[in-house]
């Protein structure tokens, strides 16, 4: 017989595969306030992975004891198992195993991976430009198209190239900077690595996708939001947006009609909600959203730690 | 005091600019109001060597050229900060992505339907 942990926790793996992250995919209210969203899918991720793997190990372990922290204990010293082991007890645990080491493998090999390409990006950088003379800490890249762009890490980069820095004006370019600066400062790839190694390791489920785009997205708007903070100005909002706009549509950097949908969709989403800002986020509202966000963690933690229920 | 990467982008510019390969103390000589002690042009050079952008060759004294012009290396950065792969998407936060010409006009439209000064 099953623990009910166990079962507990595959409930609670499987809604946090699919209509989780669907619903919050698809929710109108993380524009309104794109920190507190970035929260939820933080605590969805990190809850999905530990129920899931929970729900194998609590399976697994079940004929060593009550609960997990007991079973774990029993394995560890040697204790022989109580109830009978059968198949279905190897199967979840090898599962648990292999998840475990997938997913903190591939984590490990994104964060090595980027982390190689950004010191090669850092040292061309290095070499090939040189420090804008109108911006302070940017360098200055030698090319047409109107490219901004930051390479986070120890040595944060600020890179802006010569076409972005003809298409727009002072203003403009200001609002660009406070931008990236926001990315470098609140370390936005962070964020974003979860999700990265999610979908690595699991392409399968549609949700991992999904999360890594809507995580993309809710960082630019986060950084919008910081700069329109920074920025002087009578209208930074609409300066951003004129910002916005004439970077993604100015050049000739060609890109086939519907190939960038997505990407596309969510740079109109950006420029809308700096138009005509939607109402922040009622405090009551946002409380319950951080608590959801708390619960999502405390619940199988909980499952976990607690002796089982069966 | 100059810092390296200052150094390296120097040593850089006078390779590319030279018309053919230069010996350390070559470049030495060229950078003569720096002042600099051989041995720091060689640091520099080494370090470029290892990242990959000169390559000595094997006379006496060796002799050092960039192995790509800054033309190159900027458009080998400008691939791979353009590229839509994933990956390379998580490396670079860029500003804006690449927007397709049916989005384009969707922003342009946005931006003009709420301007109150119509240009």
């Amino acid at each position: 017989m099953l623990p009910a942990t166990a079962v507990a926790l595959a409930v609670l793996a499987a809604l946090l595969a699919w209509p989780v992250p669907a619903l919050l995919g698809r929710a109108r209210w993380p524009a309104r306030d794109p920190l507190a969203a970035l929260i939820c899918w933080q605590a969805i991720g990190l809850a999905g992975g530990l129920s899931i793997v929970g729900a194998l190990l609590v399976h697994g372990l079940a004929p060593w004891g009550h609960s997990l922290p007991e079973a774990a204990w029993h394995v560890v010293t040697g204790v022989p198992a109580s109830g009978e082991v059968r198949g279905d007890h190897w199967v979840a645990l090898t599962l648990a195993g292999v998840l475990v080491v997938e997913l903190l493998g591939v984590l490990a090999l994104s964060w090595w991976r980027t982390a190689r390409t950004r010191r090669r990006h850092r040292e061309l950088l290095e070499v090939v430009v040189r420090p804008a003379a109108t911006v302070p800490d940017a360098r200055l890249l030698d090319t047409p198209a109107p490219v901004a762009f930051c390479i986070p890490g120890a040595r944060p980069l600020l890179v802006l190239s010569a076409g972005m820095v003809a298409e727009l004006d002072d203003d403009q370019l200001a609002a660009v900077v406070a931008h990236e600066r926001a990315h470098l400062r609140e370390h936005h790839h962070l964020y974003l690595l979860p999700f990265l190694a999610w979908e690595a390791a699991l392409p399968v489920l549609p949700a991992a996708g999904r999360a890594h785009a809507a995580v993309r997205t809710l960082v630019e708007m986060r950084a919008d939001d910081v700069a329109l903070a920074a920025l002087p100005g009578r209208d930074p909002r609409r300066t951003l947006a004129r910002a916005i706009v004439a970077a993604g549509t100015a050049g000739g950097t060609a890109v086939p009609s519907g190939a960038l949908a997505a990407a596309g969709s969510a740079v109109a989403a950006r420029v809308r909600r700096l138009l005509e800002p939607p109402a922040p986020l009622p405090d009551a509202v946002r409380a319950a959203v951080l608590t959801a966000a708390g619960l999502l963690l405390a619940v199988p933690t909980a499952l976990l730690l607690l002796p089982a229920l069966a | 005091m100059a810092s390296l990467g200052d150094l390296e982008r120097t040593v850089m510019e006078h390779l590319w600019g030279a018309a053919g390969p230069l010996a350390a103390t070559d470049l030495r000589d060229a950078l003569a109001d720096r002042g600099l002690a051989l041995t720091t042009v060689h640091t520099v050079l080494g370090r470029l060597e290892q990242k990959g952008f000169v390559a000595h060759d094997e006379a006496r004294p060796r002799r050092f050229r960039p192995t790509a012009t800054r033309e190159q290396h900027a458009a080998e950065l400008m691939h791979e900060v353009l590229g839509q792969a994933g990956d390379r998407q998580a490396v670079l936060a860029r500003f804006v992505g690449s927007v397709d010409a049916e989005e384009a006009a969707l922003l342009r439209r946005l931006l003009a339907g709420t301007d109150p000064t119509p240009a």
